[in-house]
C-alpha cells in the first residue's frame, strides 16, 4: 500500500502499459466518484484523479502486480487530497474526534441521540436529500461511507488507505452513520413526517 | 430451539453485544455464519430488527443516489495522452 515501503518490482514498457490499462484504468469511475464526493466539485475532482493517475504510474514499481490496486490508488487520491486540496481551504480540521473504543459501552446515550429514523420516511426521499445530507458531513465522517457503502472496502483496507487503526475506522462509520441518520431526521420532519 | 454458537463471541470469550454484531453487518463485515446467526437473532430483538432495517434503507439510498458520478470520457483521454507523453 505504501507509495514507498513496497519493495521494488521491475516492469518493462509494455508490462506497465498494461497494469495502467488493466489493472489501474478500471477503477477511474469510482476514483471520480471519491473525488467528487471529498471536494465536492467536478473541476477539483478531475484535477484529483488526475494527478492520482500520474502519481500512480510514476510510481507504478511500487505496485506489486496483481495486489489490491483499487485500494492502492484510494489511498493515493486520499493522500493528494489532504495535502493538495485540504491546505487550500481555510477551514481548519475542526471535529473533536474522542474516538475512543469504548463507544460500544455508550448504547444508553446512543438512544438518546441516534433518531428513530423510519424506514417510511426514507422511501419518500427520492432526490437529493441523501446526497446532501452525506455531503454535509465533516470530510473525514464522509470518506468512511463512501469506503464502506459506496465502494464496499473492509476495514482493514480502509485502515491502510486512511493510515488510522481498524478501531478508529468502526468508530468513526459509527458515528458517521448517526449524524446521517440524525440530518435525514430532519429532512424527514421538513417533508411532513412529524413522527420521522 | 437450540442456542446457536454465536460466531460474533471475542476471542477472550466475551459476548458482543447488540451494537457490535449490529454494526458488522451494517458495515457489511459480517461472514456468512454470522449474517445467518444475526437473522435468527432479529427474529427475537426488535431493537435491533429496527435499527437493522433503517440502516440497511440509508445504506441502500447511498449507493442508489451517491454513487453515479462517472469521470468525464476527455478526462480519460487526457491521462492516456499524458501517460503517452510521459513515455516518450
Ligand atoms: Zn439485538
Amino acid at each position: 500500500m505504501e507509495l514507498e515501503d513496497a519493495p521494488r518490482q521491475h516492469y518493462t514498457e509494455n508490462e506497465k502499459q498494461d497494469i495502467f490499462n488493466q489493472e489501474f484504468m478500471p477503477h477511474i469511475h469510482s476514483m471520480y466518484n471519491f473525488g467528487y464526493r471529498l471536494t465536492l466539485d467536478r473541476d477539483d475532482a478531475k484535477d484529483l484523479v488526475q494527478d492520482t493517475y500520474l502519481k500512480a504510474y510514476r510510481f507504478i514499481e511500487s505496485f506489486q502486480k496483481g495486489t489490491n490496486a483499487k485500494a492502492w490508488l484510494f489511498r493515493i487520491l486520499k493522500n493528494s487530497f489532504i495535502n493538495d486540496y485540504r491546505k487550500r481551504s481555510k477551514e481548519p480540521n475542526k471535529i473533536d474526534y474522542q474516538e475512543v473504543e469504548t463507544y460500544y459501552n455508550s448504547e444508553e446515550v446512543d438512544r438518546q441521540i441516534t433518531p428513530d429514523l423510519r424506514v417510511e420516511s426514507l422511501k419518500d426521499m427520492i432526490g437529493d436529500e441523501i446526497s446532501n445530507a452525506l455531503n454535509s458531513l465533516d470530510v473525514d465522517f464522509r470518506t468512511v461511507i463512501i469506503l464502506c457503502d459506496l465502494e464496499g472496502f473492509k476495514y482493514e483496507e480502509m485502515a491502510k488507505i486512511l493510515d488510522i487503526p481498524i478501531g478508529t475506522v468502526r468508530s468513526r462509520l459509527h458515528r458517521a452513520r448517526n449524524l446521517l441518520k440524525e440530518k435525514l431526521k430532519s429532512y424527514a420532519k421538513s417533508m411532513g413526517y412529524n413522527n420521522a | 430451539m437450540a442456542p446457536l454458537y454465536n460466531p460474533f463471541i471475542h476471542d477472550d470469550g466475551k459476548k458482543p453485544t447488540c451494537m457490535e454484531m449490529l454494526q458488522l453487518i451494517v458495515d457489511n463485515q459480517a461472514t456468512d455464519e454470522q449474517r445467518t446467526y444475526f437473522k435468527q437473532h432479529m427474529d427475537n430483538c426488535l431493537p435491533c430488527y429496527k435499527k437493522y432495517n433503517v440502516d440497511m434503507a440509508v445504506s441502500e439510498l447511498l449507493k442508489e443516489k451517491c454513487s453515479g458520478e462517472n469521470c468525464p470520457d476527455d478526462l480519460v483521454a487526457q491521462i492516456k495522452s499524458k501517460i503517452k507523453m510521459m513515455n516518450a
